[in-house]
């Protein structure tokens, strides 16, 4: 008689801590080198509980069935010439800046948990990692396969991966993630399983989806619900693993918290990029970012996850109130920021129609018509008059999150916030009192930052002339870059949509 | 606070002042013009006298605004402390220093 299946439980159990061993010819300090420098102290690997007990074959089941459903809605969306169902062509806009910004960092969340599936001490920590480290590959893949849908039709979405490591806007994100990489395993898997993953990632991933999905991109919110499954995974186990670290050791509780403020500050600066984008980029908007701010981080988050936490001893980050005060405005800073460095960007920005100035009226009723609303129309009278405006230089950037330092005193719209430390003699500049910190504590890593302007100015980025730099970008001038209105991706659809016959290309 | 590393960890800054040579980084903000989004960044010689930096690289990036009067630039400051914007001084002799911020209001 056959023997009877095990369980997957039990099948799980077998994988994680049966195939393990410890090591006896070896110092185990010398197997896992890393995982004693940054201060965090673990006793008992053993007591990492994930809450999945994935296997591989099931692991690999569940993530073929739901290639297999992705895959077949994009066949039936490039078959369909599902791209013409878009609410608008500037919509394409937020997906540019997704392949470009969100897609590599997928890609090193891959290398990086591949890494942690080696180094980590624990067998259940390690198979974790595994498990995430496939995941990240397969959203790689399957964000570009989706996304290149568009590339056969509009600009911007060609050159991703290089843009990613040489233009201005992308260094936000590539630093962002290589500030985690270059650290140690326990503040990378603070930074990013827990306080992107989990803290962030709904202000992150669900604008982009429902984004897709409230402007007819059907094949993105394919992509979304695909990756969706895997993302509650991740964010289970990036809860899963500050709750580990903080329960192994008191001693642990001030390093997480440190670990915590710096990231949180760090991801929200980055979140900028989405704000603007949910703001301005979506034709049909889902919410405003103060209103998507006020549910997925207010009330999920400070009011729903940090009682928890304190239990621990953690409390809320560091400058949160800031950032609270600054959703009444920091969308507008941001794409005022991208709106008039356009010229070099790999997408393209225009003002506002009428109707989404009167919605930001509504949705920003204490700082829109008062300082925004003037600029816009301004803005556009310049473009009417032949005279689009754009910053006809380089903007000066903030040594932390390398973002043009276009945001203001908080609660202050009308007055740049800049701040400044002296390290080894020499000045460094900050947009904000968090990226100032974060640069305080460790000034050693942060006067290596590669800020996109500075490098320019060297001559490290293809020559010192605009169009010599968006050569090196890889971006093609007055294809990718600048004004909507003016663009071929604007002239494409109006003449896909005028009804009339168009042959060829 | 340090850096915490299995080495001894020591860089160079990537921006130090003697990769720029006999130019410095100086940064400009029109401090009441919304307009423009943050201070502009610029690579110049540190012997430039301040009447050549306001003139050929200040008017130029100001006057993406169109109703930019260059005479109408005042309340220089450097660095936050009231500053004279005296014609003759080289850049180096304002006190700006590499990467410092003048700011003027119109």
């Amino acid at each position: 008689m056959a023997k009877a299946k095990l369980s997957m439980r039990e099948r799980y159990r077998l994988l994680t801590r049966d195939l393990d061993w410890e090591p006896t010819y070896v110092d185990p300090k010398k197997v896992y080198p890393y995982t004693r420098y940054e201060g965090i102290k673990i006793h008992d690997w053993d007591a990492w509980d994930d809450p999945f007990r994935l296997t591989i074959d099931s692991y690999c089941k569940y993530q073929a069935e739901k290639d297999k459903k992705l895959y077949a809605v994009i066949d039936g969306f490039a078959q369909g010439q599902g791209h013409l169902s878009l609410t608008d062509a500037r919509y394409v806009n937020s997906l540019k800046l997704f392949l470009q910004g969100v897609t590599p960092l997928e890609y090193q969340a891959h290398r990086h948990f591949g890494y942690l599936a080696r180094h980590l001490d624990g067998p259940g920590a390690r198979f974790a990692a595994l498990c995430q480290s496939i995941d990240e590959l397969r959203h790689t893949q399957t964000e570009i396969h989706t996304i290149s849908q568009y590339n056969k039709y509009y600009g911007g979405l060609h050159n991703w991966s290089r843009m990613h490591d040489r233009v201005w806007y992308l260094s936000v994100p590539k630093s962002f993630f290589d500030d985690g990489l270059s650290a140690g395993p326990f503040e990378f898997l603070t930074a990013i399983s827990f306080s992107f993953e989990y803290f962030l990632t709904n202000l992150l991933f669900v604008p982009f989806m429902s984004g897709a999905s409230f402007n007819g991109d059907l094949a993105t919110m394919t992509f979304g619900f695909s990756a969706q499954s895997d993302e509650s995974r991740h964010m289970t186990l990036g809860l899963e693993v500050l709750k580990f670290m903080l329960e192994q050791d008191e001693d642990n509780v001030p390093i997480i918290q440190d670990w915590v403020d710096k990231w949180f500050w760090r991801g929200y600066r980055l979140l900028g990029l989405v704000a603007a984008m949910m703001d301005y980029m979506l034709p049909r908007k889902i919410m405003s970012w103060k209103e998507a701010f006020e549910l997925y981080l207010e009330q999920q988050m400070l009011e729903g996850l940090f009682p928890d936490l304190e239990y621990y001893g953690i409390r809320p980050p560091r400058h949160v109130e800031q950032a609270i005060t600054e959703k009444e405005y920091m969308s507008h800073q941001v794409y005022w920021i991208l709106y008039q460095f356009s010229f070099a960007a790999s997408f393209n920005t225009t003002v506002p129609t009428d109707e989404e100035l009167d919605w930001m009226s509504g949705a920003y009723p204490e700082t829109f018509d008062r300082f925004y609303r003037p600029l816009w129309e301004r803005a556009r009278r310049l473009e009417e008059e032949g005279n689009r405006f754009f910053f006809r230089g380089l903007p000066m950037l903030c040594q932390t999150c390398q973002i043009p330092m276009g945001f203001s005193e908080p609660g202050d719209p009308s007055t740049l916030s800049i701040r400044t430390s002296q390290f080894r003699g020499e000045r460094f500049n900050f947009c904000s009192d968090g990226c100032k910190w974060i640069f305080d504590r460790e000034p050693e890593k942060y006067v290596q930052a590669w800020l996109p302007v500075h490098q320019i100015y060297q001559g490290n980025c293809g020559g010192t002339t605009i169009p010599e730099v968006l050569n090196w970008y890889g971006i093609q001038d007055g294809v990718d870059n600048g004004e909507y209105l003016t663009s071929p991706d604007k002239a494409n659809w109006d003449k896909w949509h005028t009804g009339a016959v168009v042959g060829g290309a | 606070m340090t850096v915490k590393a299995l080495y001894d960890y020591n860089y160079p800054s990537k921006d130090r002042p003697e990769l720029f040579g006999d130019d410095m980084l100086v940064h400009v903000m029109w401090a009441n013009n919304m307009m423009f989004c943050s201070a502009a960044c610029f690579r110049a010689p540190k012997a430039m006298s301040f009447a050549d930096f306001k003139s050929q690289m200040v008017d130029p990036w100001a006057a993406s605004d169109p109703d930019y009067d260059p005479s109408s630039a005042r309340e220089w400051q450097v660095n936050g402390e009231p500053f004279g914007a005296d014609s003759d001084v080289s850049l180096a002799d304002t006190g700006v220093g590499h990467k410092g911020l003048f700011s003027f209001r119109t």
